[in-house]
């Protein structure tokens, strides 16, 4: 069954190197809707990814730099990159040759998609 | 007027090329008529240039007018007319002193008690510009030893940006060494760590969960700063912040830098 988040995550998972894409409640860290390999859980994922974006943002905000746009961990074996839009989180798992900068503008794109969703509009 | 400036001013009357000017020029400063010094000095100094003493009397005019610059100018004169001249020796002494130059004073007015060794006034002021010179020291070493000893100051050297900023902070998300001051000029660091608290967790558990091996580092962009985590030692976590002008690629070497400060510092701390 198509969401309003399937698309924009279905545009995610396509880059070369990406294993999942989620939507996450940044609050909660549950998975609002996700695009992931066969074989993966995303739960505990979702939660940990949640937990970190939302640390960045509230220590941003405590040191007065404004609004988190991209955040991304980085590790031998792989990367995690997340990108918010008020109470959800967009995350992606990708594996460590995966084009960072592609993902990235990606991301703030659908960033800013899910912003109108949760509005209650789309912008196609 | 007195007898001995009459005299001297009815023979430079008479000779206007007489060297007389020189004495003149100093009775009447040592009267106070320091403009009238001035006007016959300059005028003594058209026929003789490279009278030396010449200099050296102007110079001690211009200080009693209060022209430091100019004194300074007319005994560095002096000294290239006439090597070694203890008037002018003295004099640089007391024009640096003047501007808190206390080595420079040091060395003329030593050079001049090596000329003059019995010379009380010149051993007096070279005892002042010693005592000067050390107690102008004294701050500056206090104030290096008091930033090489405040933990907040652990970066300075590694990030001489204003925009660059870096914080130590323990697992419990407590500050160790740096600071972070934000735009009203508050220290905001230990604000900042309680709300990292937990990251170097909860970034450990997500790389194990996806097998992705140990994290090396977080990186997250701003509407003003990016910020950039590693892990650090004791499970400590190491936070750099800088400007979003700041190329990527500059941030991952200037995080790798302050890394190697924490470790050298947490291992001095044990």
């Amino acid at each position: 069954m198509a969401t309003p988040f399937t698309a924009m995550l279905q545009t995610l998972s396509r880059q070369r190197g990406v294993t999942a894409a989620l939507v996450v409640s940044e609050q909660d860290g549950i998975v609002i809707d996700s695009n992931m390999h066969i074989g993966q859980s995303g739960d505990r994922v979702a939660a940990l990814a949640a937990s970190l974006y939302r640390k960045a943002r509230l220590s941003a905000r405590a040191a007065g730099m404004g609004a988190v746009s991209f955040m991304q961990l980085e590790a031998p074996n792989g990367r995690l990159c997340a990108a918010g839009s008020g109470e959800l989180v967009l995350v992606v798992v990708a594996a460590t040759a995966v084009n960072v900068g592609l993902v990235r503008v990606d991301l703030l794109r659908a960033a800013v998609e899910l912003a109108q969703i949760a509005k209650g509009g789309r912008s196609r | 007027m007195s007898e001995d400036v009459r005299r001297m001013s009815d023979q430079l009357a008479r000779d206007p090329s007489s060297r007389i000017f020189v004495p003149l020029g100093e009775a009447l400063r040592q009267q106070g008529q320091f403009d009238v010094a001035l006007k016959v000095t300059l005028r003594g100094l058209e026929r003789h240039p490279h009278l030396a003493d010449a200099h050296d009397l102007l110079a001690r005019v211009c200080v009693d007018r209060g022209e430091m610059e100019r004194a300074f100018d007319e005994w560095d004169m002096v000294l290239r007319l006439s090597p070694g001249h203890l008037g002018a020796l003295k004099g640089m002494g007391f024009v640096c002193f003047h501007r808190a130059r206390f080595a420079e004073a040091e060395r003329y007015l030593a050079a001049a008690l090596a000329l003059d060794p019995v010379d009380d006034q010149v051993a007096s002021a070279l005892h002042h510009v010693r005592a000067a010179q050390t107690q102008a020291a004294s701050p500056q070493a206090a104030i290096a030893e008091s930033i090489a000893n405040d933990s907040r100051y652990l970066f300075l050297d590694v990030l001489p940006d204003e925009a660059q900023t870096a914080l130590l902070l323990d697992p419990a998300g407590l500050v160790l060494a740096g600071a972070y001051i934000d735009g009203n000029g508050r220290d905001v660091a230990q604000d900042v760590g309680a709300e990292l608290s937990g990251v170097t967790d909860a970034a450990r558990r997500a790389t194990r969960h996806l097998a992705m091996g140990d994290w090396t580092s977080i990186v997250f962009e701003t509407e003003v700063a990016v910020v950039a985590m590693a892990p650090s030692s004791q499970d400590g976590l190491l936070v750099l912040a800088t400007s979003r002008a700041t190329p990527l690629g500059l941030v991952r070497r200037l995080l790798s830098r302050c890394q190697e400060k924490a470790q050298h510092w947490l291992g001095e701390q044990r």
